[in-house]
């Protein structure tokens, strides 16, 4: 039978669950997200209400979305600037191209995927196998993604197609809206995938990438995997942005830049790879969203939200390394 | 010699001096041969990127005949002279491994107020200009310190600083900034001293001792330390935590000064005025050749690729291409600036020719 | 060479640069079935590199390889691992955030219903490897950043064991295993049975047990073949180096106890310090030995600042001082060079003559600039001392070989002209001829009334150096020795917790 092990502390399975969530930052989200929607029901009492909550859901589903696709590329440490292009390049598609009904809804979706998972195929390339940094390489594909979405639709405008504007900001089953549960899916996918031997090797890469190797992951196999999914990912947050907006913005992704990433670190996801989950992600941009409501409901004038989501940004984040740092420690030998 | 089949045990003996001799003999004949060479790799690359400018300077005279003459140069050096300023900033943060973010904003800040306290009057220019510098200076003070004593990853606390900045702005302004640019502002922008303008002479200063800084002082060199290694810099004594916040007050105090430029180009502030410069500084810095990572880069080559990407962006305008494909080809003259100093190619070109 | 067993592993001609460093020339090696063929040679001689290709991480710029006859040219760890090829590398390859299960079956984690990785499989697959290499103390859940340095070395050989077929790599396999004759007897076994085993370790007495023949890779040569049982240490000896070895312990510097303290810790407690008392004195070198973890490391890191004491005081100069930083600790007067020169010591993108200088940069620059001509001048100075060539001095030091790194590091140190060296295995991962340079370097400096601290894992280097020698154990000075007291055997003793009398049999007059 085997014996303990040399560690002072007992792996025990109890209190695993907890900390686990607890390390990997998820839980601190939760709790931020909790504690704020607390403050949103106090100041609106409309909070509770389902038009409040479906309307929560379409305006955080894009960048939901958005930082889910970083976190792909985060996890496995790098930084993939490239969703601001993906994303204002698939909303002047959708506005420039509208098609109409729900066949032209589904081939515009297939069609915002394709251009993502493209682009993801080529920061890939990149960074696997031409060895560019992550950052520099994205860097330069974001803004041949912006300025090709300049050349198809140069000033905001255009129209998204009726069926998507509607259906997608709309709710199913009476109150769940259709966001909501295009991101329950994305929450399910995740949750297999971190499962798959894939997702393990996401995790161990953006660990230890000499180990990983030497263990017989394909570390550009990888993070190509991670590029092309993100890429994706960003597609259908412009998709979903474009039902939201219901027009073409050519630089419409811009302001996704920082609130991706301040999404995916509000999630507990670290910057260095390795740890952190798109759950948390999800979560982070849905606090993100909320706060601006919790904000406007408290009366804060809406020129100063960014203050608001600045700190709260370097608070959760201060926090979180608390938090993982204190949870390293119990269980370290 | 090594071949296998002829191969035979050597040491048979080991007190005979003659087959001591023949040991001897072979083992003395594998010196340390293998040599390491020099790569001068920040001069290569700026030789590159100047040396690209100029050419394709000469080569838009076949653009247009408006172009390709010194009256190019002039107008190159005048609009790349912001990017120039805001780069070192960035440069300097690049360099000791880190990112600035805020730029933009701190532009944009150091734009509002100088266009409302200062305005068109002046009024109050000596201890204003210093004023604004400072605020710029004690906000880039605040990202350093959450950098080096919260642990807050750069890239989080430089854009949270950004987006604080940003929104500070905002509310100041009210949505709709007021103000214009004082005399002396338009004076330095827009003015000339016996036929050449001022902001010429100014940025050729700024240059020179940029350059000097970052390469020449001792603060340059132990940033560029920090960068290369932070854990050997802080165990050979360097105060690694105030060099850090210094980089990060010069960026922020750069980007502060490039907004008194812009007031007194544009005669005014508005909103977006520092958008476009977080992207260009990365993008100037990236192309001239310094490693993203840090340690390794010299402001030399960050003017060069200001400078080739400014030109860029002239010949491209005056070919007449709309906006998006201008984009699209800054876009491609990144990609292919990285693609050609990567490291393995470097390392290729720089293999020992084969011996014997 | 018996023509009629075909060679295992047959690789000849091999060479391989990295940019423009040469890492290896000109390298043959052949390997029969069932056969332990050890690789020596010092670092920086090429073994690293030779083992990469091997195992497939890198490839050759040119020469051949071949298994059995059938070419072999890996493009990965998989790639070698079809071949039958599996490495034990030294510096250990297990990812950290993964359970032992996971590690030992990457990347063939076995699966359970739609794909998805099964744990309990990957457990019993895990169970089954454990056991079969006699690794009790270990479970599958277990993660890898929670286990000792020793149990993660008996994993990463049970791993390379559990895929090699033809060819079993084992670099260095013992530096953190504490029963060795568990790796003897399983690579006895194995060996029976027919596998091929290639040997790397620098520890002459186990090769000897263990392996027939070696390989001595020497500059990226392969200069001999050499039957075990013939080569005495010597000749094996002056084939790594190219000359003999010299073993002159320093005379004993009589006046020693006359000279002034320099440095003085009283009972310096902290998180594995339990109470350190020692006393430097000018002139003098002071070899401190432990095994691994029993507080050395934190001794010297103590005296940088980058570990709490919680009580005791340091005196330096006879002034109590608090060092709180290597910042202060260098305005105190102790020069400090870190165990590993990568990652603590030197600045890659920097060249040579850069890195020397840094800590007297204020000094360099008259009207506030510095010019690469006079880092060059003051550079060349010390580097003098080192015996380091000045035409590295241009070079970036990350173009350097390991030993020169050393010696530019230790050049850093002199150019502080801090009175104390704090030295933490300063010739760790380094070529001897290097090592004698280092070495004079530090008998000169404490000649020159410089006082020195030096800690060292290889006791015949402590034997050659040191004037005074304290052995550290459970965090405290266990013993002492002066002078001719200090000898291998003793050390030996002492570091594991034994006073024995101290009385020394001279059976090892060359080391």
């Amino acid at each position: 039978m085997a014996q303990a092990p040399a560690s002072a502390e007992p792996s025990a399975p109890e209190n695993g669950l907890l900390r686990r969530l607890f390390s990997s930052g998820t839980g601190v989200i939760a709790l931020i997200y909790v504690v704020l929607y607390v403050l949103f029901a106090l100041w609106d009492h409309s909070a509770l209400t389902s038009g409040t909550v479906v309307n929560l859901a379409n305006n955080a589903a894009p960048l939901a979305i958005a930082a889910a696709g970083e976190t792909m590329v985060v996890l496995a440490r790098g930084f993939d600037l490239s969703v601001a292009g993906v994303i204002s390049l698939t909303n002047v598609i959708m506005a420039a191209y509208p098609m109409e009904g729900p066949d032209g809804a589904a081939i515009s979706l297939l069609i915002c995927l394709a251009v993502g998972g493209m682009v993801g195929l080529v920061n890939g390339y990149l960074v696997s196998v031409l060895k560019l940094q992550s950052i520099a390489a994205t860097l330069a594909t974001m803004i041949i993604c912006q300025g090709l979405a300049l050349v198809i639709l140069d000033a905001p405008g255009g129209t998204v197609s009726d069926f998507v504007a509607d259906q997608l900001t709309d709710v199913v089953i009476g109150v769940v809206p259709v966001a909501g549960l295009i991101i329950l899916v994305i929450v399910a996918v995740w949750l297999v995938f971190q499962r798959t031997a894939m997702g393990i090797a996401l995790y161990t890469v953006g660990s230890d990438e000499v180990s990983a190797q030497l263990s017989g992951i394909s570390v550009s196999s990888t993070r190509f995997i991670g590029f092309v999914s993100a890429g994706m990912l960003y597609g259908l947050a412009g998709f979903m942005l474009s039902a939201q907006t219901a027009t073409g913005n050519p630089n419409g992704g811009a302001s996704f830049l920082m609130l991706t990433f301040a999404a995916v670190a509000l999630g507990g996801t670290s910057l260095s790879g390795g740890r952190g989950s798109v759950v948390g992600s999800i979560l982070g941009a849905g606090t993100l969203m909320l706060l601006q409501k919790v904000l406007f409901a408290g009366g804060v004038s809406s020129f100063y939200t960014g203050i608001f989501q600045g700190t709260v940004l370097v608070i959760a984040v201060v926090f979180g390394g608390l938090i993982t740092r204190l949870s390293e420690r119990r269980g370290a030998r | 010699m090594n071949d296998l089949t002829s191969k035979q045990p050597l040491s048979r003996s080991t007190h005979g001096a003659g087959s001591m001799m023949d040991n001897e003999k072979l083992i003395a004949e594998s010196p340390d041969l293998r040599t390491t060479a020099k790569i001068k790799r920040e001069t290569i690359t700026a030789v590159g990127v100047f040396g690209l400018t100029i050419l394709l300077i000469f080569l838009s005279r076949f653009v247009s005949p408006a172009l390709g003459g010194w009256d190019q140069v002039n107008t190159v050096l005048v609009l790349a002279c912001f990017l120039i300023v805001v780069s070192f900033g960035q440069g300097i943060v690049i360099l000791i491994g880190g990112l600035d973010l805020s730029i933009p904003a701190l532009i944009t800040l150091s734009g509002v107020l100088t266009a409302s306290w200062i305005g068109v009057s002046g009024d109050g220019s000596w201890y204003l200009f210093p004023l604004i510098m400072v605020i710029c200076g004690g906000i880039g003070a605040v990202s350093g310190i959450g950098i080096v004593v919260l642990n807050i990853p750069p890239f989080i606390m430089t854009m949270a600083t950004g987006i604080i900045v940003a929104s500070s702005a905002l509310g100041f302004t009210g949505g709709s900034p007021r103000g214009g640019a004082s005399p002396l502002l338009l004076g330095l922008m827009k003015g000339n001293v016996m036929g050449i303008p001022w902001i010429i002479l100014f940025i050729l200063f700024f240059c020179v001792v940029g350059v000097l800084i970052q390469s020449r002082t001792t603060f340059g060199r132990r940033l560029m330390a920090i960068g290369s290694n932070l854990n050997a810099a802080v165990l050979a004594g360097i105060p690694t935590g105030n060099y850090i916040i210094s980089a990060y007050i010069t960026s922020a105090m750069s980007a502060g000064f490039a907004g008194f430029m812009l007031v007194g180009y544009a005669n005014g502030a508005t909103l977006r005025m520092g958008d476009g410069y977080l992207l260009s500084s990365i993008a100037a810095v990236v192309v001239g050749g310094s490693s993203i990572l840090g340690g390794r880069g010299s402001f030399v080559s960050t003017i060069g690729g200001t400078l080739l990407l400014t030109t860029l962006g002239l010949v491209i305008s005056a070919l007449g291409v709309p906006q998006g494909w201008k984009t699209v080809i800054e876009g491609c003259t990144i990609l292919f600036a990285l693609l050609l100093l990567r490291e393995d190619l470097i390392s290729f070109f720089s293999r020992p020719k084969s011996r014997k | 060479m018996n023509a009629s067993i075909a060679p295992r592993l047959l690789a000849y001609d091999m060479a391989k640069s990295y940019g423009a460093t040469v890492a290896l020339e000109d390298v043959s090696l052949q390997l029969v079935p069932g056969q332990i063929h050890a690789l020596l040679g010092e670092n920086g001689a090429g073994k690293s590199t030779l083992v990469k290709i091997l195992s497939g991480v890198t490839r050759a710029n040119r020469g051949a390889m071949q298994i059995e006859g059938h070419p072999y040219n890996p493009a990965s760890i998989l790639d070698a691992r079809e071949a039958g090829v599996a490495t034990a590398f030294q510096e250990l390859s297990l990812p950290p955030n993964l359970m032992v299960s996971q590690a030992l079956l990457l990347p063939n984690l076995r699966k359970g219903p739609f794909g998805l990785v099964s744990q309990s499989s990957c457990d019993q697959a895990a169970s089954e490897i454990l056991k079969k290499y006699r690794i009790s103390d270990l479970s599958p859940r277990d993660e890898i950043s929670q286990l000792t340095l020793a149990q993660r070395q008996r994993l990463e050989i049970a791993r390379a064991m559990s895929h090699a077929t033809s060819l079993l790599i084992l670099d260095e396999p013992t530096a953190a295993l504490t029963d060795v004759n568990w790796l003897f007897s399983l690579v006895r076994e194995q060996t029976a049975a027919g596998l091929s085993v290639l040997y790397i370790s620098h520890r002459l007495a186990e090769v000897r047990e263990l392996c027939s023949s070696a390989t001595v890779l020497r500059n990226g040569r392969s200069v001999a073949d050499v039957d075990l049982s013939i080569a005495s240490d010597a000749d094996i000896f002056r084939m790594m180096v190219g000359r003999s070895e010299g073993s002159v312990r320093p005379a004993a510097i009589n006046n020693i106890s006359e000279m002034p303290i320099t440095l003085e810790l009283d009972h310096l407690k902290g998180s594995k310090l339990k109470g350190v008392s020692l006393k430097l004195r000018k002139g003098e070198i002071l070899g401190v030995a432990g095994l691994e973890g029993q507080g050395q490391r934190e001794l010297f890191r103590a005296l940088v600042g980058l570990e709490i004491i919680n009580s005791g005081t340091i005196k330096v100069n006879g002034v109590e001082t608090e060092l709180k930083s290597p910042r202060s600790a260098l305005e105190a007067g102790l020069a400090f060079i870190p165990e590993e020169r990568k990652v603590d010591g030197i600045f890659p993108s920097l060249s040579t003559a850069g890195n020397v200088v840094l800590p007297i940069l204020s000094r360099l620059s008259k009207s506030g600039l510095i010019w690469p001509s006079q880092e060059n001048k003051s550079a060349s100075v010390k580097a003098e001392s080192v015996e380091l060539s000045f035409r590295y001095l241009d070079f970036l030091i990350s173009d350097l070989s390991g030993g020169n790194q050393q010696k530019a590091l230790l050049a850093r140190a002199l150019i502080t002209e801090a009175p104390t060296l704090l030295l933490y295995d300063p010739t760790r991962g380094v070529d001897v001829g290097t090592k004698e340079a280092i070495y004079a370097a530090i008998r000169a400096y404490a000649e020159n009334g410089g006082a020195v601290l030096l800690y060292s894992s290889e006791l015949p280097e402590l034997v050659r150096l040191a004037d005074r020698c304290v052995v550290i154990y459970g965090g405290k000075v266990f013993s002492e020795f002066s002078g001719d007291e200090i000898q291998e055997e003793s050390l030996v003793a002492a570091l594991t917790g034994h006073r024995g009398d101290q009385s020394v049999a001279h059976n090892r007059s060359v080391a």
